[in-house]
């Protein structure tokens, strides 16, 4: 049997009903359609009254989970695109990232966001907003790239007592698959080597794990060694593992299917450069979304986000310098 | 409610009395803070801004008087007297005004933002509509673990309606029937913006049949008013009438905050039935009914004054926040921040 | 007759492929635009393909129950060449597969440097392969060597750069050879050498006879060296025009505040430059006791404070080790340094006797900051010396 990054996101949702009562679901179409997506599929019928329908309110969305979160509730929240979380964000940073800091109340809220490009969706169901919520204090954003982070990463952040941001990539849902659901996972905060290497290392994280990936095999053919690191978690961000790999290759690549402007890239080079600028053998580079909305034609969007190709070259350049 | 200054008269008292004496104390407990707040504010001893209740005391004692200690409420920042008909000390406004460390907000936030999430007092943003759908998640979530009979008050100003989290979350509350009680303090402006630059519509109070919800007009100066109506809102949430929206026309008696001297109210409406200061109405009430005298009103304001002057000696004698104490970190969950990953 | 492929349609967001489920058409049968033709179903929902044009089932190439990738091809539609124009099927579809050469093309606009050099023997520090990476600078500080160390490597990188990799090869070859520690001595010259070897560096030479001078000294008690004369002559030069021995510093000529000459004299593994204060201010039979002094001093390194640094320009006689000409280096923080190489009797021709007459000539030599000065400028001050070093009487 076979299991998808989706279907590891709704196992997770159900395993989180089945062991904790204080967890619920709320979002639009979650209930009994299952979601846009069917990343609820059938759990409002195996979880009666506990996957609720929302309208379409992202602002009192989150601050129902808020206040529910006061409660001593553990609600995940469904946005049904992540370009849609813009209209709840005042109630994400605001309310949700402020509350502990402020009354030492803790609040449990999952949100996730199905984000990211995929082919034909256009400026408004294609974005990818890590950068600006991690640009928040009081939130933990995590980026799983494989189905058995989907799986572990969703599950620890139900489990934490802090507002998560879970940023699950749409083209990841179907065409990603593993054998079985994982038994143990690295906990959140902890970067993992999707692949080792000598030469370079490429920093990214979620659906760009696997262009780099694809990168990676296509310079292995020219003899480079490049090693991939999987960040898992954007916030908090694994400094650590980074820096090692750095300093075992010299040479850093970073990339990001997001926009360029201070981001989750910027952040990463910023670190390295400060905290291990003796590592450099070159000056790191990052490769980013192009510095415009998402277009909607494949061939523009094709050229708009880093693919296997453009990482490639741009590692060839940076091996080069 | 809480434990006032002195007991309730003994005897056989009627229940409108009782409720009027007990609004009028917090109402003068409420105003005679304020003028402390407001008198500290210009001896420079208040970081930040000032914000008053004076003129919409009675509105606020409503709400605060009609809840129960299980219930919710999310006050705005002129709810000076609803918070202590509620039950937060005045310790905590004092503590927060002036940032001491013991204070429920510890110095990380000031002035109105204050409360206690788990005693069922919000601690509002500034962004006073996004409070409304907190309530309802309280309200849910105490729906969700079956526990009933609680009500949940959401109070903001006309300005606040103009919001799309106002209307989310009214719309919200009505789709799931909460017991939500969303007061309104028309109070005619929204810092300087007069309601003629707004909102359109001749009443808000008429926008609650859009929403599915019961609608309740107040006069906000006349306390009596403002204990019926307010207390049938309540009443009707708790029993499982779904949202109720309560319009209440006033007129603030003060600046936005202690910095604005208020030039742009027109003076029409100041003399106008808006106008009337609502503590004043309160007293005439009592003294009309014969619920208490002049010599006990006179007691009860020394009282007041002789603990709002302790309690402020007190504070400011506490710990300020020690930035080199401070753990500088925004999560519960501390082995997650950054920089401290292990 | 076009034959018209039945495609399989982006079904939704991020949807792959989808199962067929059901035909609704069998081949053979008549078909207009727009007809449903095919049932699908996602793990979202069911939804059904329809004709791209008109015309008649031509086959279908797909299975029930089967899935297929979204773009497959499900069948063929036999139709009218005006059938197809009329719904813009007779134009193939863009093919996404140009999308990765698209994006190759605008990646590769602005690409980095390209080895031009590689494998020539540059050396580390000259233009063009003077990169030194953030992580070998952390690795020469850690050696504590410097730029000049790495002349020899032959850098492998981009431009001949110096890689980690080429260091770290140089200095396991170094290890195979012997290896003595330099002195403290020849580690400060090292230094000033290389700071000063930053800057432009140009030498102008010119001979002068020695003779005035030697009779000169014949004459005096103490008896002051050559040198001396030389770099009184030169202090007496540089007094009246004291800008040929200023510094440059940005868009500035920092000029001398007094014009105080070294002179260099040869101690144990190195040189040291012992300093004559107001040089242009004493005349000669006063500066002998003190050049005398100061040469015993540096010989046993025992050289005052006050007498070391600070000084405008510097004197070194070559001339002792029999050299002729040579192009000594300027200290770092100086723009002049005037060499005086051996005497050698030359032919001159007299033209009142009308022979050859041996004199004694010696080069002096002028080495500069070009950016300062020029090679006129230089040759002028040179001039001027060899002039103020024939009448020996009035320096």
């Amino acid at each position: 049997m076979s299991i998808t990054y989706l279907e590891a996101i709704r196992e997770a949702q159900a395993r989180a009903l089945r062991d904790d009562p204080r967890v619920f679901i709320y979002g639009q179409d979650v209930g009994e359609f299952g979601g846009a997506f069917k990343a609820t599929k059938n759990l409002a019928r195996e979880y009666p009254g506990r996957v609720l329908d929302a309208p379409i309110s992202e602002d009192a969305i989150v601050g129902l989970a808020v206040g529910a979160a006061i409660e001593g509730m553990r609600p995940i929240i469904e946005m049904q695109f992540a370009d849609f979380s813009t209209v709840g964000f005042n109630q994400i940073v605001n309310q949700a990232a402020t509350l502990f800091w402020r009354t030492q109340v803790p609040c449990p809220i999952t949100v996730r966001l199905p984000f990211g490009g995929t082919s034909g969706s256009g400026p408004f169901h294609s974005q990818s907003l890590e950068a600006i919520y991690a640009h928040y204090p009081g939130v933990v954003v995590l980026t799983p790239a494989t189905v058995e982070d989907a799986y572990s990463l969703l599950l620890a952040a139900v489990a934490i007592d802090d507002p998560v941001i879970f940023c699950e990539h749409k083209l990841l849902y179907y065409h990603l698959k593993a054998e079985k659901l994982p038994t143990e996972a690295l906990p959140i905060g902890k970067a993992r080597i999707h692949r080792e290497g000598r030469d370079l290392t490429i920093v990214t994280y979620s659906a760009m794990v696997h262009e780099a990936a694809a990168a990676a095999t296509e310079l292995a053919t020219e003899g480079w060694e490049i090693e991939v690191v999987d960040l898992r978690s954007v916030k908090p961000l694994d400094t650590d593992t980074v820096v090692a790999s750095v300093a075992r290759t010299g040479r850093l690549l970073c990339v990001g299917e997001a926009w360029p402007w201070g981001g989750v890239t910027a952040e990463v080079i910023a670190r390295v450069t400060a905290e291990g600028y003796g590592l450099l053998d070159a000056p790191p580079q990052r490769l980013n979304a192009k510095d415009t909305p998402v277009p909607y034609h494949p061939n523009l969007w094709a050229a708009h986000r880093p693919t296997a190709r453009s990482i490639a070259a741009a590692a060839r350049n940076l091996l080069r310098t | 409610m809480l434990p006032t200054v002195s007991e309730p008269p003994a005897g056989e008292v009627g229940a409108l009395r009782e409720a009027h004496l007990g609004a009028f104390r917090f109402m003068l407990r409420a105003r005679l803070l304020d003028d402390k707040f407001a008198a500290l504010y210009r001896a420079g001893k208040i970081h930040g801004g000032v914000f008053l209740g004076r003129g919409q005391e009675a509105l606020s004692v409503a709400v605060g008087i009609s809840l129960v200690k299980t219930d919710v409420f999310a006050p705005l920042i002129r709810d000076g007297a609803g918070r202590l008909a509620f039950g937060e000390p005045m310790l905590d406004a004092i503590r927060t005004y002036l940032g001491s460390a013991l204070g429920s907000m510890r110095g990380r936030d000031g002035n109105v933002h204050r409360g206690r999430p788990h005693a069922g007092l919000l601690p509002m943003i500034s962004h006073l509509g996004a409070m409304i759908s907190v309530v309802n998640g309280m309200l849910l979530a105490r729906q969700l673990k079956g526990i009933s009979g609680t009500v949940g008050a959401a109070c903001i100003g006309e300005g606040a309606t103009s919001t799309g989290s106002f209307h989310e979350a009214l719309n919200q509350a009505a789709v799931e029937k909460l017991p939500l009680v969303l007061v309104v303090a028309n109070n005619q402006y929204a810092y300087s913006t007069p309601n003629a630059r707004q909102f359109a519509c001749a009443d808000l109070a008429d926008r609650a049949a859009g929403y599915g919800v019961a609608a309740h007009s107040v006069d906000g100066t006349d306390l009596t008013d403002c204990l019926a109506t307010v207390g049938a809102a309540v009443a009707g949430a708790r029993a499982g009438g779904g949202p109720q929206l309560v319009v209440a026309n006033l007129l603030r008696l003060c600046g936005h905050g202690e910095h604005d001297d208020a030039s742009y109210v027109a003076s029409a409406l100041k003399k106008s039935g808006l106008g009337r200061d609502c503590l004043k109405i309160a007293e005439d009430i009592l003294l009309r009914e014969q619920w208490a005298d002049a010599a006990e009103i006179a007691v009860w304001r020394s009282a007041a004054l002789r603990e709002i002057e302790d309690h402020v000696a007190q504070v400011q004698r506490e710990p300020a926040p020690d930035p080199f104490a401070e753990a500088w970190t925004a999560l519960s969950s501390q082995h997650l921040s950054e920089g401290q990953v292990q | 007759m076009p034959s018209i492929p039945i495609i399989m349609p982006q079904l939704g967001e991020s949807i792959a492929e989808a199962a067929v489920i059901n035909f609704l058409v069998q081949p053979g049968d008549r078909i207009e635009a727009g007809q449903d033709l095919i049932e699908v179903e996602t793990n979202k929902a069911s939804m059904t393909v329809t004709a791209p044009c008109g015309g008649r089932v031509e086959s279908f190439s797909v299975q029930l129950n089967e899935s297929y990738a979204v773009g497959s091809v499900l069948g063929q539609i036999e139709t009218t060449a005006a059938e197809a124009a009329q719904f813009g099927v007779d134009v193939p579809p863009p093919k996404t597969g140009d999308t990765e050469q698209l994006s190759r093309s605008t990646s590769a606009t602005g690409s980095g440097v390209l080895p031009t050099i590689r494998g020539l023997p540059v050396p580390a520090n000259a233009s063009g392969a003077s990169y030194l990476s953030p992580r070998l600078k952390a690795r020469m500080h850690e050696l504590g060597l410097s730029a000049a160390d790495l002349a020899g490597i032959a850098g492998s990188g981009a431009a001949g750069r110096v890689t980690v990799e080429d260091f770290e090869k140089f200095m396991a070859q170094l290890d195979q050879q012997k290896l003595s520690k330099a002195s403290s001595m020849r580690v400060a010259v090292a230094d000033a050498m290389r700071r000063s070897w930053t800057r432009p560096i140009a030498t102008v030479g010119l001979p002068v006879v020695l003779d005035p001078v030697l009779a000169h000294r014949k004459t005096c008690q103490p008896k002051p060296g050559p040198a001396l004369y030389a770099l009184r002559a030169l202090a007496l030069a540089l007094a009246e025009n004291s800008a040929v021995a200023g510094r440059l510093v940005g868009m500035n000529i920092v000029h001398p505040s007094s014009i105080d000459v070294g002179f260099a004299v040869e101690a144990e593994d190195g040189v040291l430059v012992p300093v004559i204060r107001n040089a242009d201010k004493k005349p000669l039979s006063e500066l002998v006791g003190r050049y005398d002094e100061l040469v015993e001093l540096a010989r046993q390194r025992k050289l005052p404070v006050d007498a070391t640094g600070g000084s405008v320009a510097t004197v070194t006689n070559f001339g002792t080790f029999g050299l002729v000409w040579a192009t000594p280096i300027p200290l770092p923080e100086q723009t002049l340094v005037l060499g005086l190489g051996a005497g050698r009797k030359m032919p001159h021709w007299d033209e009142a006797q009308g022979q050859f007459v041996p004199v004694m000539e010696a080069d002096l030599t002028l080495s500069f900051d070009h950016r300062v000065l020029d090679g006129g400028a230089a040759g002028r001050l040179l001039q001027r010396i060899a002039a103020l070093m024939q009448q020996p009487e009035k320096l």
